[in-house]
């Protein structure tokens, strides 16, 4: 059957959400056309369409993913521990998403931005444990995506 | 969205860079927004990204309101 641009970007999306989860990397777009058997150029285009449309994001001015979130193919300070893996959040909340969107316990460990001391937000059966850090928002959310990769 | 260890940490933190307080949430809504916006099963072929009145609704079911929260100013 041959996949039309919205078929086509539906099986991209899903593909590199799943090859995230299961290889704790972004797929380039090689590797996910030898898995859908289509071709590397028809991906990119793809990817291109998943990004203009806010499904995942860019590294800017390449075909390759930057995060697809909650997951960052990039290092990050917010590291995060899942289902015996390791990911990603660019940030606190996407860390914490990671973990929500597997279903899993799991943890986040970063610094705090001031002092520097070390904490890990530990979630088990649903619950998240310590409770009295904070997160603070810079943008309203109505500017979110005018600059998502600082936001 | 950054992580600090309290409300001081974020106030020096913030003045030192002579930025201005956007919103605060405590961990427990962080993880709220988290779980509510990411436990969508956005590993299934069937989902579809909200649209901007559902992610309002998401805002709104957790208490963010107010204009820093308001997608549509």
């Amino acid at each position: 059957m041959v996949s039309t641009p919205s078929t086509l970007d539906d099986d991209v999306r899903v593909f590199v959400y799943r090859f995230m989860v299961d290889n704790e990397r972004p797929p380039m777009p090689i590797e996910i056309g030898t898995a859908l058997g289509t071709g590397s150029a028809e991906v990119e285009a793809a990817l291109k369409r998943l990004a203009d449309a806010h499904l995942l994001v860019l590294a800017p001015g390449t075909p390759y993913i930057w995060f697809a979130n909650p997951l960052s193919a990039l290092p990050s300070p917010y590291p995060v521990v899942a289902g015996g893996k390791q990911y990603f959040g660019i940030c606190i909340w996407d860390a914490l998403g990671v973990i929500a969107m597997l279903g899993e316990d799991g943890s986040v460990t970063s610094l705090c931005p001031d002092c520097g001391d070390e904490m890990t937000l530990l979630v088990r059966d649903g619950e998240i444990e310590p409770r009295d850090y904070v997160v603070h928002y810079a943008i309203p959310a109505a500017y979110w995506w005018d600059d998502i990769g600082y936001t | 969205m950054l992580l600090f260890r309290a409300e001081d940490h974020r106030d020096k933190w913030l003045a030192q860079r002579g930025l201005r307080h956007g919103a605060t949430l405590s961990v427990v809504q962080q993880w709220d927004l988290a779980r509510t916006w990411y436990g969508d099963n956005r590993l299934s072929r069937d989902w579809r990204r909200r649209t901007p009145e559902e992610a309002q609704a998401v805002f709104d079911s957790l208490g963010l309101t107010g204009p820093f929260w308001n997608l549509s100013p």
